[in-house]
């Protein structure tokens, strides 16, 4: 598999590269870590959208736009998120390989300077950003978030994790909310950005054939003028639960939503970790799943029904679609389904494939620049990054003895069910 | 039996094409440094094609929805299901059922040849009875629900439905609860031997591929047939559409909007068509242009603001789609918009930087063997070439442009659907 380089270009930035030759684009990545609040939340989401849009050289979308086009539809995008109890900025430049341009411009040269620029000579004036481009962002940011309100899948997730997180910064959804959102101006925001520039952590991921030096320089450079005290961020893993939580809102869906959220206590660097991972395979993350085979296909009770792990936190959700008259047997058979695993009931089939598939889904990612970018770039809270044969033997080797384990820390927290009462009609 | 090797120069790429003893045409595009193959295995038979004869016979006319049923009931079998014999290869595997076509799929990093052949047998390995078909209508039913309850899925179909009159492509490709409780054991035997005949079939295969292999693959698992010859037929369909506006409440809080201009759909576009196609929904639509800055500043849309086209038998649409507080507004601006551009014509640099961009977009394309296993695909079942459409985009002219602008976007053609926020 490919491999990656690390260098420290500046107190707490990191630049890695991986050089390949077999793609015909290029991607550089630019992610700040902070802590997660409601306010960072919101204001991190508003920069990730306003500093992509344009800079001090391309000050307005269009030229900005404009400017891409002409790099061969080179795109800059922002995009704001969270691991664990940490909020993450990222910064994204993609563009084609330089042998693909028409007129042999060097594209990668162009699109880092790009990037960097965004990130270190926004639009500002007075240190202030600009009014117009905040209250656009900010309009778009909170018809973002009812659109996620649309999405009713996704909605009753968020809804999960706000009810099962209250009090956690992970339990921060929809960028902080539409009030804090609505809080930030243009003074705040530039002192949020300032902010970020002196105290986030961040990491630099090229992915590309040429360029990785240029680049890493012109980051450097860059961060070189900029007085740099890396803050320590802090993640929390739970495991005490007091009460468990049912709650049930109601909506005029024709299809009822049941998600299931449970704690393991374990976090991403513990050497358990990885049988949780594949312990949510088994459970419900392939076609081959007892939820899948189980709930879905024997029992007709959903239309979907799968797991989902969450490392950092050690946190397992269930999410399922069902009729509004089958949530009760829903629940029973999922729960019937996780007792099966704690006592022991797996049998070679259900380990064998969901090994398979998950080694699969590694060795997919190695054919992408998007997906050998994102391979390492979720390695950032790990003591090293590991390459793709490393962690296909780490799951090869797991036995069934280490997913019942596993599945014996699953600990009840929050049934949420968003229940549909819409009439037959 | 002849193996055709297709070469692109300027894209550094080449596959190999030949027709399998079977009657199936085998596509195999390798991807050097690649650990994955996708294969995709389709057949031209999608929810439009309800009404069809074979070999000159009588014409037959089925309920909706059976494609879309097959296509879940074909992974069964008398001892298992196709995604348990997955299981023990490792491969992700999936289909779906569109318009105009059913495709069955998989991606793998390993055990590609034990894959292929779960592949070819399964889907041409037909097995229904009674009670298999009883219990998919639970699961069918319930995935059609789940569409009904999408506001992106009913904003589309509400457009579809306004905008045609006769054309099965208004119906959802899932059929209705209704339509789908006819389907019995013998319709799906009918259907499936119409369709699923390998003559009206082929199978891409893009990655870690070769030629060789697939080949002896197919040897093993395909049996000659004889070809059949099938005809679909649609009614004839009026030049305009039926209804230019049409609303549906649901718990969103931003309303969606679907805005379709039809096409006469009579035949696919040739490549030269289709690039400049591309090329000036781009100028006129993406986010670096002068409508999208427009409708953007005066906070009538936002990010979701998207473009496509959609073509087949006897359909043709483009679609502008996204989220607004004002869509009937914002279909206003975008007709005058494009009335005008008819009228005035547009900008040299407009038009050369909505080319950098499609060409660069397509590069990057070529990166994934999904892509390529599904564009191959589209080419094999309904004509056109990858390679010739590449050369197409980085050799667009502006005057041709301008003529195939003539024939689209028809603003007294089109249809504005909009899912809007519940009244209170």
């Amino acid at each position: 598999m490919t491999n990656i380089e690390r260098k420290e270009i500046a107190p707490g930035v990191f630049f890695n590269s991986v050089t390949v030759e077999r793609f015909k684009t290029m991607k550089l990545s630019c992610t700040a870590y902070i802590p997660l609040t409601k306010e960072s939340a919101a204001m991190s989401a508003m920069l990730s959208q306003v500093l992509t849009k344009s800079c001090e050289e391309y000050p307005t979308l269009m030229e900005f736009s404009r400017k891409l086009g002409s790099l061969y539809g080179a795109t800059v995008s922002g995009g704001a998120n969270k691991s664990g109890d940490v909020r993450t900025m990222k910064l994204v430049v993609s563009a084609i390989d330089d042998r693909f341009a028409l007129d042999g411009e060097s594209v990668a040269q162009e699109v880092s300077k790009l990037l960097c620029e965004v990130l270190f000579k926004p639009k500002v004036n007075d240190e202030k950003f600009d009014g117009e481009d905040i209250e656009q962002e900010r309009r778009q940011l909170i018809e973002y978030i009812d659109s996620q309100f649309n999405d009713k899948q996704v909605y009753a997730a968020l809804r999960c994790t706000e009810i099962m997180c209250e009090g956690e910064p992970y339990g921060i959804t929809r960028h902080g909310g539409v009030d804090t959102i609505n809080k930030i101006d243009r003074e705040n925001l530039y002192k949020g950005w300032k902010e970020i520039l002196k105290t986030a952590r961040f990491e630099i991921f090229f992915v590309g054939g040429k360029g990785a030096d240029e680049a890493m320089k012109v980051f450097a450079s860059s961060f070189a003028e900029v007085e740099r005290t890396p803050v320590v961020l802090e993640n929390k893993v739970i495991y005490d639960v007091k009460e468990v939580k049912d709650v049930t809102e109601e909506m005029e869906l024709s299809q009822s939503k049941l998600i299931i959220g449970m704690r393991t206590g374990v976090d991403s660097l513990d050497p358990r970790s990885q049988a949780l991972r594949l312990m949510s395979a088994v459970l419900g993350g392939t076609a081959h799943s007892k939820l899948f085979n189980n709930v879905r296909e024997k029992l007709s009770l959903c239309y979907y029904c799968s797991s989902r792990y969450d490392s950092r936190k050690g946190i397992l959700r269930i999410e399922s679609g069902v009729e509004s008259e089958n949530i009760e047997k829903a629940k029973e058979a999922i729960f019937a389904e996780i007792e099966e695993m704690k006592k022991g009931n797996i049998t070679d089939f259900e380990m064998e494939s969901a090994k398979l598939s998950v080694c699969d889904s590694f060795r997919t990612l190695d054919d992408s620049v998007d997906g050998i970018e994102a391979w390492y770039s979720s390695q950032v809270f790990e003591d090293k990054f590991r390459n793709l044969d490393e962690k296909v033997q780490d799951i090869m080797n797991i036995t069934k003895e280490q997913v019942v384990e596993a599945a014996k820390l699953l600990k009840l927290d929050t049934i949420y069910v968003l229940k549909g009462n819409q009439k037959e009609g | 039996m002849k193996i055709e090797e297709i070469v692109s120069k300027e894209l550094s790429e080449k596959y190999y094409k030949t027709t399998h003893k079977s009657g199936l045409d085998i596509y195999v595009f390798p991807k050097e440094g690649y650990k994955s193959t996708y294969a995709i295995f389709g057949t031209k038979y999608g929810s439009v094609n309800r009404c069809f004869s074979v070999d000159g016979g009588e014409k037959v006319t089925v309920p909706d929805g059976i494609a879309h049923y097959l296509e879940h009931k074909l992974f069964e079998s008398e001892d298992g299901d196709a995604f348990a014999r997955y299981a023990k290869t490792g491969a992700n595997a999936n289909a779906y059922t569109s318009f105009n076509k059913t495709c069955y799929l998989f991606s793998c990093s390993d055990n590609f040849e034990d894959s292929l052949r779960i592949l070819l047998d399964f889907v041409t390995s037909p097995y229904f009875t009674p009670q298999t078909v009883q219990k998919e209508q639970g699961i069918i039913g319930q995935e059609i629900k789940m569409y009904d309850d999408s506001p992106d899925w009913r904003v589309m179909f509400n457009m579809l439905e306004a905008m045609y009159e006769n054309h099965p492509v208004k119906i959802d490709i899932a059929g209705t609860v209704e339509s789908i409780s006819h389907i019995t054991a013998d319709l799906l035997y009918q259907c499936y031997n119409t369709f699923y005949n390998l003559g009206n079939m082929a199978l891409c295969v893009a990655g870690n591929a070769d030629m060789d292999t697939v080949l002896k693959i197919a040897d093993e698992v395909l049996k000659e047939q004889k070809i059949k010859k099938v005809e679909s037929f649609f009614e004839p369909e009026k030049d305009g559409v039926s209804k230019d506006y049409v609303e549906q409440e649901f718990p969103v809080a931003v309303p969606l909007f679907n805005l379709g201009f039809k096409e006469s759909g009579e035949r696919k576009l040739t490549d030269e068509e289709a690039a400049l196609n591309e090329i000036i929904m781009t100028m006129l639509f993406s986010s670096a242009s002068r409508l999208y800055t427009k409708l953007l500043d005066e906070g009538l849309i936002n990010s979701s603001f998207c473009y496509e086209f959609n073509e087949g038998p006897g359909y043709a649409v483009t679609i502008l789609s996204g989220e607004s507080r004002e869509p009937e507004k914002v279909a206003k601006i975008i007709k005058a918009y494009i009335e005008n551009i008819k009228r005035e014509g547009f900008e040299q640099e407009d038009f050369e930087i909505a080319k950098r961009t499609v060409y660069g977009d397509l590069i990057g394309s070529f990166n994934s063997p999904a892509f390529i296993g599904n564009a191959l695909m589209d080419c094999a079942l309904f004509g056109g070439n990858l390679f010739d459409y590449a050369r197409a985009v980085a050799q667009a002219d502006i005057e041709s442009a301008k003529k195939r602008l003539d024939s689209m976007l028809m603003t007294d053609k089109s249809v504005l659907s909009v899912i809007v926020p519940q009244k209170q």
